[in-house]
């Protein structure tokens, strides 16, 4: 087995969760922005050209510089930090990415170098080239972000859903997996709203142009909303073919991820609806303020949309492969037998907060396969989740934990692991006294191995067999057992 | 290693130090110009005069203000493509590293976008128009930026390289590393960086001479002995970083790995004073001279980069991870990034072409 062991970094009272799916929300908005903003210059300059719209050229250029400001700076710099974010979050989760996409992630390098290339040449010689000129290399430029799109596209709906890359490990089947297409052309028709919707902002804010000038602009701004109306369809698309337990959490399943869907979803039919009825068919006049009231909307549906998409995963990072507290699924098996921390050389930070050995080993448990998601006593805390519960049922629910919760992954440890972190729950729920007693009764440490052993190491995402085998995992088959619930 | 870098590595660890090495060397050209011009920047706004409207004639600062949000962005960008390669070759020391730095290594990124921000405010008419301290504390505080930024990275690699000190340095929650190497390591790439902008921005000074653009006469010579300067310096901080070498990194550098590379690259020092030296006297740059400047400068890139590939090496015991890289290469997609890497490259030169296309209506900007 390789050697799985990163030094796991503690914020606080949040979440690691909240700190990637914050840059995570922004980065997508700008990146996003950059890629519809290019579709909306093509079409401005095609529109200045054709000589019908004596305003589109000078807006398309005060556009352009607002589009580099953003997008070419902290859109590209928060790219880079979802890097570095995604290293600090799980390094196993970005590595196997990197491993299995690397020449894709290549690809889309070079796609970028020509997006910051058409994009830098238009900046600083638009001004002064034929119409030819300008729009070939706005024409590039779009076509290179929009490929940037294609093949990050590619290896996000890949986590969700793999499709063949399960069985063949082909990069291939992996890239045009099930949730491809629909999420590409779902993010392509976003990337046009936001585009339109920061124009209409834009138009606004600068004070060059008349009013009948700002309308005529929103009015052309306004047209690339009309893709608006085929987001049901493709919503409807994506739903079908992501996993079905992964479509159960919106669908009711996890009262979070209804939630944040029902945002994305309310929020999108507000900004839809004022695009189809009041701005196209209507043609009604967008002030500045309510431009940004829109655009905040559209942030809310990125934000809601991205949360759902990062939370439907649950239990993995990677379906099937690699699961959220970073373990992968042929590896729990061994776990089970040496341990989940057996070998993590880093020692505790404050080891000396905690009375016993014991405690220090629960510490390092939760260190090691809870604290990606949860925190001790802050947000998701799991003093809150479960310090109600009695003694006993820690040790069943952990144990069985994929069971008792299908969205949380199986425990990766052996049962004296599992007893360590039950203490410490207790403890910490107790206050943390001074004094603690290390439990030690081998009877205990047997009936939780008889749960793990009834529990297996398959998702509690699958049907509940004897012995909890799973068919991606043979080899973590247990003796059969019956279920005691 | 008994053979030149990278032939003495299996073929999938050689194709991958190859690329990094290659991609990152890119990289260093783009950084080196940004670290020092922006340092030239902080020094030129705190002593220059406020130009008047008429503009004068374009000297290093003109320049230098005008392109240093592309170079940024440049820089950035084919600074992608080695970390992509980093995590393929040294996936745990890389990301072992970054974790060990915490907040300390996140900063960069909030502090590369100040600095980028503040780059663009150089540009600015606005900026123009104020006192020499308001100019001098903007560019300072983005050289203050990039130069955290080139600390961490630092940092971050010397860490990477020392597994020792891992358990330690977590246990103790500290997020800065100090090792005797980083100051003249530092010291070296920094002052190193000189010579590159010194060279690009001459290159550029050259093609607006030859556009009739009024170059102030002095340029040549404040840039050749700025340069030589850079080189002197750095060639100082590289002897100091050698004595904190241990006698394997110091084999490796001399022997068979990586001397050749090292040869190289003080040759392409050679060049480069040279070059400098003959500019030194004249009040226009030559075109002959700078591309003897630029070989040298590109050999002492390319060699230098690839030392510093050599000593990771020498420190870091590579042989576990050849499966790793082994089964990196496996992985398909390597033929269409070729056939893109080969499209895009030739779309970016037309990008360049295009750009000669003037409407004789339009005013150029």
């Amino acid at each position: 087995m390789q050697d799985i062991s990163y030094p796991i970094n503690d914020f606080g009272p949040v979440i690691k969760g909240m700190v990637i799916g914050g840059l995570g929300i922004f980065h997508v908005f700008l990146a996003q922005f950059a890629i519809g903003g290019g579709m909306l210059m093509c079409y401005f300059q095609w529109l200045a050209q054709k000589g019908r719209s004596a305003p589109a050229r000078r807006f398309l250029d005060g556009y352009f510089k607002v589009l580099v400001l953003v997008s070419f700076v902290a859109g590209a710099l928060t790219g880079v930090g979802m890097w570095f974010t995604t290293i600090q979050i799980s390094p196993r989760t970005i590595g196997v990415m990197v491993e299995e996409f690397h020449w894709i992630w290549a690809t889309e390098w070079t796609f970028f170098c020509l997006e910051i290339a058409a994009g830098y040449a238009f900046y600083r010689c638009g001004k002064g080239l034929t119409d030819g000129a300008r729009m070939t290399l706005l024409m590039l430029y779009t076509v290179a972000a929009w490929f940037s799109l294609f093949w990050i596209n590619g290896i996000l709906s890949w986590q969700l859903t793999p499709g063949g890359w399960t069985h063949d490990r082909s990069v291939w089947s992996g890239f045009f997996n099930p949730s491809f297409w629909p999420s590409l052309l779902f993010r392509t028709i976003v990337s046009l709203t936001i585009a339109s919707l920061a124009a209409c902002v834009v138009i606004n804010a600068i004070g060059a142009f008349t009013r009948e000038e700002r309308a005529e602009l929103i009015r052309r701004a306004a047209n690339c909303l009309a893709p608006m109306v085929l987001m049901p369809l493709l919503g409807v698309w994506y739903l079908a073919v992501i996993p079905e337990d992964s479509r159960s959490w919106v669908q009711g399943g996890s009262a979070a991820m209804t939630m944040f869907m029902g945002i994305s979803v309310a929020a999108s039919v507000l900004i839809g609806g004022y695009a189809l009825v009041g701005l196209i068919w209507q043609r009604l006049y967008v002030s500045g303020a309510t431009a940004t009231l829109l655009l905040s909307l559209a942030f809310g549906a990125t934000a809601g949309g991205e949360f759902v998409r990062e939370g439907v995963r649950k239990p993995f990072t990677v379906r099937e492969y690699l699961y959220s507290n970073a373990v992968k699924a042929d590896e729990l098996a061994a776990l089970r037998r040496s341990g989940g921390v057996t070998a993590d050389p880093f020692p505790l930070r404050n080891a000396g907060a905690y009375p016993t050995e014991q405690l220090r080993l629960g510490a390092k448990v939760f260190r090691f396969q809870c604290s990606v998601c949860h925190t001790m006593s802050g947000v998701n805390g799991l003093t809150h989740l479960a310090g109600t519960w009695t003694t006993e049922q820690k040790r069943m629910n952990i144990a069985k934990l994929q069971h008792t919760k299908p969205f949380m992954p199986p425990f990766a440890g052996n049962a004296e692991e599992l007893e360590a972190l039950v203490q410490l729950l207790e403890w910490q729920t107790a206050g943390r006294p001074g004094r603690w007693d290390q439990s030690t009764d081998r009877a205990v440490i047997r009936e939780v191995q008889e749960w793990l052993d009834e529990a297996g190491t398959a998702p509690g995402t699958e049907p509940h067999t004897v012995g909890g085998a799973s068919p991606a995992s043979p080899d973590t088959r247990q003796p059969g057992k019956q279920e005691g619930r | 290693m008994d053979r030149m870098l990278p032939f003495g590595l299996p073929g999938p660890t050689a194709f991958y130090v190859s690329l990094y090495v290659a991609t990152l060397a890119v990289h260093v050209v783009f950084m080196n110009y940004v670290l020092a011009g922006v340092g030239y920047l902080a020094v030129a706004s705190f002593r220059g005069k406020r130009k008047g409207a008429d503009g004068g004639p374009v000297e290093l600062s003109d320049v230098l203000r005008d392109w240093m949000p592309f170079a940024t962005s440049a820089a950035i960008t084919a600074g992608v493509a080695p970390l992509l390669f980093v995590q393929i070759l040294y996936r745990k020391e890389f990301y072992t590293a970054n974790l060990l730095l915490f907040h300390r290594w996140m900063a960069i990124l909030p502090l590369l976008i100040v600095g980028f921000y503040l780059l663009y405010l150089l540009k600015t008419p606005w900026i123009g128009g104020q006192s020499a301290v308001v100019r001098g504390v903007v560019a300072l505080g983005a050289l203050a930026c990039f130069s955290f930024t080139g600390l961490s990275w630092t940092e971050n690699h010397l860490l990477s390289t020392d597994r020792a000190s891992w358990p330690g340095l977590y246990e103790r929650g500290s997020m800065v590393y100090y090792h005797p190497q980083l100051l003249p390591r530092l010291g070296m790439w920094a002052v190193g960086a000189i010579p590159t902008m010194c060279a690009l921005a001459a290159w550029q000074m050259y093609y607006l001479q030859r556009k009739g653009a009024g170059v102030d006469p002095r340029q040549p010579r404040n840039l050749a002995r700025l340069a030589i300067a850079g080189v002197l310096l750095s060639v100082a901080c590289g002897a100091a970083y050698w004595r904190q070498l241990d006698a394997s990194a110091q084999g490796h550098i001399v022997g068979k790995a990586a001397g050749p590379y090292f040869a190289a690259a003080c040759f392409g020092l050679v060049l480069q004073v040279g070059s400098w030296l003959a500019h030194a006297p004249r009040s226009d740059f030559r075109r002959q001279a700078l591309m003897v400047c630029t070989l040298g400068l590109a050999l002492t890139i390319a060699g230098m980069t690839a030392v510093r590939e050599a000593i990771r090496l020498s420190v870091i015991d590579v042989s576990p991870l050849y499966a790793q890289h082994a089964d990196a290469a496996r992985k398909g997609g390597l033929v269409v990034f070729v056939v893109f890497f080969l499209v895009n490259a030739g779309l970016i030169g037309w990008c360049l072409c295009l750009t000669r296309k003037r409407s004789e209506s339009a005013t150029v900007e």
